[in-house]
């Protein structure tokens, strides 16, 4: 669900910024060097960027680009951007770059550059602690909650068929967490960082990965053909991974230890 | 099969035929969902008509009646028309149900019991006591207002040939209500095949889930969505139908 919102917005943000875009970007280009850099975050999708109660936008990508910005020594101001115009935002000049979950695709890299990623998006498993199911195929015959056309859908559908009455579809993630904490089915299946977050709040679930799932990556976003920014970016990331504070600022939202798959 | 191109260039049935096991089981739980709820809601709320009525001129019967009775009733009415029935659902397959039944922690059932229900019955058993519930609250005040158009003389003559109250109710007042009530009560039916629409938002798999399913599917609406309200649409004429025979059936006496 999210990733198909996300390309339709994309498409929409192409549209809408085209058309008054061509003279702001060439000032904003020329204004990133010198001042602090504008990084645009939809602050809706926890645990990656989202409002707390005191209305600051916090979450891992916020931490990682804070991160990167120390490590290369350069200021940032973050701006709560909804995700429909995030696109536009960076077309016309007003962010310089865009950190919000956004998923790496060809299509994408035809309009955009992305750093290496910087998250290892992939499916993941959802089930009660006591509960013996090691990958998707044990799932077989069982009853299983997923968001309404997501890629979990497609994964599931495709695995049990699309109207087996074993495949529970719900509308948010936070639905299909709550249907399995209450008994309701023996799995749900979503996006990792999002399932697992939910379920580190919920000490009577655990996650469990199937390798067989594809492997897809989070990367920051710039304008096409901002090469010393996007050097900069890369640099940091690499650096923050060797030195040990991404596997912190992982720890710190996805309650257990980052390793690479 | 025909080739999709074949049929108007906007409309895919194909993909219709592909869903129809989920189209076709969604519109007989629609049904027999709607058949329960009517039962299990007429019964509740003519329970709560009569509580809301309950009056008695003696003390301690005054207020037993007053505080047990009527306080009571007329708070669960107000409740049940003044929130939103898609929240009452939530609340009660989130929230209320997994008080009661729940593998590991249910106040009523728990273990093994359990986890059959919920995996196999959750959600319609939540649907079913949401919707009557709510829908009870609705026909209590139709059989309220039904029972009030009697006229007071009517539940005196009965008194006087030596029923009961609750005898002069059951023989003499009710059956005179209930043709009045009949044609608001098939408002409620029809307003209850409709609600069971959103018992999809727990995943239970009505024709609303069939269709949410398909256009999530295949981004496509003119389709499934056009075929279910066909569907709800026939199922509510039916209904309709079989209440104006009713109706007929009953006006009997008037014609002859």
């Amino acid at each position: 669900m999210l990733l198909s919102r996300r390309i339709f917005a994309l498409g929409f943000g192409l549209v809408a910024s085209l058309s008054f875009s061509a003279a702001a970007l060439a000032q904003g280009s020329a204004n990133a060097q010198a001042r602090e850099l504008v990084v645009a975050s939809s602050a809706t999708y926890a645990p990656f960027a989202f409002e707390n109660k005191d209305k600051q936008i916090v979450g891992f990508d916020i931490d990682i680009i804070q991160a990167i910005a120390k490590q290369q020594g350069f200021k940032i101001k973050i701006i709560n951007t909804p995700w429909s115009g995030i696109f536009a935002a960076l077309n016309n000049g007003d962010v310089d770059l865009v950190i919000s979950g956004v998923t790496i695709n060809d299509k994408r890299r035809q309009s955009y550059d992305f750093t290496a990623p910087y998250f290892a998006a992939h499916q993941l498993i959802a089930v009660p602690k006591s509960s013996t199911v090691a990958t998707l195929k044990d799932l077989s015959g069982k009853k299983i909650a997923v968001v309404n056309a997501s890629t979990a859908d497609d994964v599931a559908s495709r695995e049990f068929g699309k109207t087996s009455p074993n495949i529970r579809r719900f509308e948010s993630t936070p639905l299909i967490i709550s249907e399995l904490a209450g008994g309701g089915v023996d799995a749900a299946i979503g996006d990792n960082g999002v399932i697992a977050y939910r379920v580190s709040q919920n000490p009577a679930l655990k996650t469990v990965e199937d390798p067989s799932f594809p492997e897809e990556g989070f990367g920051i976003v710039v304008r096409k053909g901002e090469k010393p920014l996007l050097d900069k970016l890369n640099a940091g990331l690499a650096a923050i991974r060797a030195d040990g504070s991404y596997g912190d600022i992982y720890k710190k939202w996805f309650a257990k230890e980052y390793k690479a798959r | 099969m025909m080739e999709p191109e074949l049929w108007f260039g906007w409309f895919r049935p194909d993909i219709l035929v592909e869903y129809r096991q989920l189209f076709l089981q969604g519109a007989w739980m629609t049904l027999g969902m709607t058949v329960v709820c009517v039962v299990l809601g007429g019964s509740w709320g003519l329970v709560l008509a009569l509580a809301r009525l309950a009056q008695s001129r003696h003390a301690p019967w005054s207020w037993i009646c007053r505080f047990l009775l009527r306080w009571p009733s007329t708070v669960y009415v107000s409740f049940f028309r003044g929130t939103p029935l898609f929240v009452q659902i939530l609340l009660m397959h989130f929230a209320v149900m997994p008080l009661f039944i729940h593998p590991v922690s249910g106040l009523l059932i728990d273990g093994d019991l359990a986890r059959t229900l919920k995996q196999e019955h959750g959600a319609l058993i939540s649907g079913i006591a949401a919707l009557t519930l709510n829908s009870a609250a609705y026909i209590s005040e139709v059989f309220r207002a039904g029972i009030q158009s009697i006229s007071k003389g009517q539940f005196d003559a009965g008194r006087s040939l030596g029923f009961t109250p609750m005898q002069v109710m059951r023989y003499v007042v009710l059956p005179q209500a209930f043709r009045r009530m009949l044609p608001p009560l098939g408002n409620n039916m029809i307003a209850l095949l409709k609600d069971t629409s959103l018992v999809s938002a727990i995943g239970l798999a009505e024709m609303a889930y069939a269709a949410r399913t398909v256009a999530g599917a295949y981004a496509r609406y003119w389709e499934p969505y056009l075929a279910i309200s066909l569907a709800y649409w026939l199922m509510t004429l039916a209904l309709t139908t079989l209440l104006r025979r009713l109706e007929w059936h009953l006006a009997r006496s008037d014609r002859s």
